[in-house]
């Protein structure tokens, strides 16, 4: 009865890690084990060795957000990419993906980027609607790409080697991000005619203008597969980078501003890291309880084919990834998906990959994926209106995540190498 | 002497929410200066001190914690919003109410297990760091569920208030920002 009260609330807006504690000391009562295990379960969370890189990955992502790189960032693309058909729309998709890689799918790109994009597309002739499709799909694209937080916080859920998944979210990334480029590139209107052609001096100046940001995913990825440095380590360094780069060097950031970012930033992570400590309470009272096996057991006895499952799997993450962000749905579906997974014999790299490519397609789903609506917020549109502007994108976007899950080749192959 | 009241507590919030997020910028700087000089004394001097690790490991915990803490007074936590698409506009108090309240008994539940949680380190204490006893290090689990707590409480007692139109204690306390 308590219990179902605790689910009604959940669904009205109570803080998800109220509920799930609610749910996790409700349950080990019932039991009769002290409700003090709970927060045992939850300072075991600190043993995880890749928690540090969270809050470091989070602070340089939000004070990159608050600086001016995005603006940087498209200076530049533009300056290099303009010169092919459709190139702006080409050049929106790129920036979006590398900003969101950074900055993590929280909606953070389509205001920091939207804003900039979403006009100079209309005045360079795209239609409105295609405009607002392609800016509210950005806004989850680079997804998978390293050092995204989604990646790390799978790794740290399943206890999958994170340099590893950066490695396999790779070559998925470029599959959506080119699919997404060669149907923009069909719909410009101007093709060739409005495209530019910068001159040296001008590119010269815009990479000299982005000189210190462009080595940060050199940084990150050269640090972590030259051997210099583990993940949680890397994190640390982009972090020290990026404060010194913005504040010191760029000046976006005054010092005064400083202290409002790091807690802002500080927010975020605290909410992430109360989820997942109250969820690992309530996963090893479910794992105690077996009921994972109980789920695959029943699942089994339906589905005997990996590749059903898959596809099921697919269904299922979508619908659940138009209902949640990303960190709810990690937290709360994946522990109970990876043992079943297992059973099924699915690559554990694998699965993340195809967990959140779903989850990064859910964020654009109708009739609540929350792309929709914070597009609709920031360029006052209805949301119904979002619904067809992203059709065609979504359609795409399915079929990549056809071709990453029966081709598990694809985000297997730089792991292997 | 509601007026009273409210400043006193309007003062209070503030200080303590000044402090914390003091804390949680020397934290915050303190982690990554020494996961950097960890990297540093271990590439190139082949050194580094043994107690950098665990001391990192309870900083996250006490950042996240003291976030968490701050996200209640913003009302920025991760939740399934179902209700704002859906409910009426007469129906949302009464449900964001209802959060409340329940918020305020589970975090108060989660404060008692944090306490038996910490009393039971004392007893059969862990590994010290820099000579302070694990129950120490441990603290900010009652600290910050406590806080947690009691904005949840000043979150409850403001939207009734507002219900009874009365005077809201404070404009910017939790759910203040959109």
């Amino acid at each position: 009865m308590l219990k179902l009260i605790t689910l009604i609330l959940a669904l009205l807006g109570t803080p998800l890690f109220i509920i799930i504690s609610a749910l996790a000391l409700l349950s080990f009562h019932s039991v009769d084990i002290d409700i003090s295990v709970v927060i045992i379960e939850m300072s075991r969370l600190a043993e995880t060795p890749m928690l540090l890189s969270l809050p470091l990955f989070i602070f340089a992502g939000t004070l990159l957000a608050e600086s001016n790189t995005p603006k940087r960032l498209l200076n530049l693309s533009h300056l290099l990419l303009g010169w092919m058909p459709g190139g702006l729309a080409v050049v929106s998709l790129v920036v979006c993906a590398v900003f969101t890689a950074f900055t993590g799918a929280s909606g953070v790109t389509i205001f920091a980027l939207g804003g900039l994009l979403f006009p100079a597309l209309i005045k360079d002739h795209y239609s409105e609607r295609f405009s607002l499709g392609l800016i509210t799909t950005s806004g989850s694209l680079g997804l998978l790409f390293p050092p995204s937080l989604p990646l790390i916080l799978y790794g740290v859920i399943s206890g999958t080697r994170i340099d590893h998944l950066f490695l396999a979210g790779i070559l998925p990334g470029i599959l959506m991000l080119v699919l997404l480029i060669v149907y923009s590139m069909t719909r410009s209107r101007t093709g060739r005619k409005n495209s530019i052609r910068s001159s040296r001096a001008d590119i010269l100046a815009g990479l000299k203008e982005s000189a210190w940001e462009l080595p940060l995913p050199v940084i990150v990825l050269g640090g972590i597969y030259g051997g210099i440095f583990v993940v949680g380590e890397a994190a640390a360094v982009t972090a020290l980078y990026v404060l010194v780069v913005e504040v010191l060097i760029y000046r976006d950031i005054s010092w005064r501003e400083l202290p409002a970012i790091m807690t802002k930033s500080m927010m975020l992570f605290g909410g992430i890291l109360v989820v997942l400590a109250a969820s690992m309470a309530t996963t090893n009272f479910l794992v105690d309880q077996e009921v994972p096996m109980r789920l695959f057991d029943l699942i089994r006895a339906h589905i005997t084919s990996k590749y059903t499952f898959l596809l099921l799997l697919n269904l299922f993450l979508l619908i659940v990834g138009s209902m949640l962000d990303i960190f709810s749905a990690l937290v709360l579906i994946l522990p109970l998906i990876i043992p079943i997974a297992e059973g099924y014999d699915v690559n554990m790299i694998h699965l993340g990959i195809i967990f959140l490519t779903n989850l990064q397609i859910g964020y654009c789903t109708p009739p609540v994926g929350l792309n929709l609506f914070l597009a609709s917020y920031r360029f006052d549109r209805q949301v119904v209106e979002l619904y067809r502007a992203t059709l065609p994108f979504l359609a795409l976007l399915l079929v990549a995540l056809l071709i990453i899950t029966y081709f598990p080749a694809l985000s297997l192959f730089l792991v292997n190498l | 002497m509601i007026r009273q009241y409210t400043r006193i507590v309007h003062i209070i919030s503030h200080a303590v929410a000044w402090l914390e997020e003091g804390l949680l910028c020397l934290l915050l700087l303190a982690m990554i200066l020494l996961s950097c000089w960890q990297i540093i004394s271990r590439d190139f001097f082949s050194g580094g001190y043994v107690w950098i690790d665990p001391l990192l490991r309870y900083q996250v915990l006490w950042v996240g914690l003291l976030g968490a803490s701050l996200a209640t007074r913003k009302g920025k936590h991760i939740a399934i919003d179902l209700a704002s698409y859906m409910a009426t506009e007469r129906a949302k108090p009464w449900i964001k109410l209802a959060g409340d309240i329940f918020s305020t008994l589970v975090a108060a539940v989660l404060t008692v297990a944090a306490i038996i949680f910490v009393r039971n380190e004392v007893q059969f204490s862990g590994d010290p760091l820099l000579a302070i006893p694990s129950w120490a290090w441990n603290m900010i689990f009652p600290l910050a569920f406590g806080m947690i707590c009691i904005r949840f409480l000043h979150a409850t007692l403001t939207g009734l208030a507002a219900m009874f139109r009365a005077k809201p204690t404070s404009s910017d306390e939790y759910g203040g920002t959109p």
